[in-house]
């Protein structure tokens, strides 16, 4: 039995996410506990997988409330792109969660091209409609280029600081 | 609730000294590790039985290392005393006394208040706040390596549980390149995961 588990990458590895979900018979979780208690291979695939679902699984926009304001962090090395996971769930937080005051902090975004540029001009009609506001923290050099170049620079308001990026709602509101 | 492992004769785990350069390869059966073991040895079994306790127990159960300790020096009592039959099947024979003592840590757990039968847990739970950090980050650096197609598809296979059929035909992937789409996402965070062990108290893992 313990070759089948090696026979088959995909095959183990549908096992160990079963495994891992609880979705295993009995008895096939005990023939496979038996074996990985023998075979350090199989649970270290068993930890990187369970590593892997806890990534996958973890939000990759990091949403918090600071002061009546919402501030939106990506995880590090997103690409703001056509078909990018990040954009969808941008977009979902801000539509879906009803904020209005919202800055978003680029430090962590790598690239952004004309549908990433799309959705954060999208979300900011979003929000001035609702008499809100919409900012940009941090940019990086490669994509604080491309919001010069575009122009977009001189409709969303961009700040280093996130202190002064969030005192400035204040000020906007008073 | 502390499990009776002073009930259980003390072994001398340096009694025996093993002189192999590597008593953990393949070729080493469990039995004859686990007879002549080191210290060292005995390091590296433990992440194994903990994990499978902690999958039995919870995360958070603030018991686990009695109980694997438990189910080690019962093991080697019933190996000293020739107990095991079976040398291929030693898996099976430490996995059985596991199980028999959360059994029994159930059991007695049962007598003093309810508790659920599972109580599955974020393994992050047992790990400290610095080490979590350098985890995520980790993690999130792993995840970062991977292109948008690759992500769709292992979101699909790991989160959504779609079958692998469901996966290629939405993907457009052939079989081969799904395998190396698992088998590159696994290299990388495998490797994550033996980087960050290295870093932490080696049992606790």
């Amino acid at each position: 039995m313990s070759m089948a588990f090696h026979h088959d990458p995909v095959f183990r590895e549908q096992l160990i996410v079963r495994y891992l979900g609880r979705g295993l018979d009995a008895e096939l979780a005990r023939q496979w506990e038996n074996h990985y208690l023998e075979c350090q291979d199989c649970f270290e695939e068993i930890r990187a997988s369970e590593l892997l679902i806890r990534g996958l699984g973890e939000p990759t926009v990091e949403r918090k409330r600071v002061n009546d304001v919402t501030v939106l962090k990506f995880a590090p090395g997103t690409q703001l792109l056509a078909a990018s996971l990040e954009l969808a769930e941008l977009s979902d937080v801000i539509r879906l969660e009803s904020d209005t005051r919202v800055l978003i902090d680029l430090s962590k975004v790598s690239r952004i091209d004309s549908t990433g540029l799309g959705m954060l001009m999208n979300c900011y009609c979003h929000a001035v409609k609702n008499a809100g506001a919409l900012k940009l923290l941090n940019p990086d050099a490669a994509v604080r280029r491309v919001l010069s170049v575009t122009k977009i620079d001189s409709i969303l308001q961009t700040f280093e600081d996130e202190a002064a990026a969030i005192e400035s709602f204040g000020i906007a509101r008073a | 609730m502390q499990c009776e492992v002073a009930s259980v004769p003390v072994i001398n785990l340096y009694t025996v000294c093993y002189d192999s350069d590597n008593p953990w390869a393949p070729e080493a059966p469990l039995l004859s590790v686990l007879m002549n073991f080191s210290e060292e040895d005995l390091e590296r079994l433990r992440p194994r039985l903990r994990f499978k306790v902690c999958y039995e127990v919870g995360f958070s159960c603030p018991d686990v290392d009695d109980i694997v300790q438990e189910t080690i020096a019962r093991f080697l009592l019933a190996a000293r005393e020739e107990k095991i039959q079976n040398s291929a099947a030693v898996g099976a024979f430490l996995n059985g006394i596991c199980r028999n003592v959360v059994s029994e840590y159930r059991r007695r757990n049962m007598r003093d208040e309810p508790m659920p039968e599972v109580v599955p847990e974020p393994p992050g739970k047992r790990i400290g706040e610095a080490d979590l950090f350098d985890l995520r980050e980790a993690i999130a650096q792993g995840l970062s390596q991977l292109s948008e197609r690759d992500r769709r598809v292992l979101r699909g296979f790991y989160l959504e549980e779609k079958s692998k059929e469901e996966i290629l035909k939405e993907s457009g992937l052939s079989d081969e390149n799904f395998r190396v789409v698992l088998c590159r996402a696994k290299e990388r965070f495998r490797a994550i995961y033996v980087e960050q062990t290295k870093h932490r108290t080696p049992w606790r893992h």
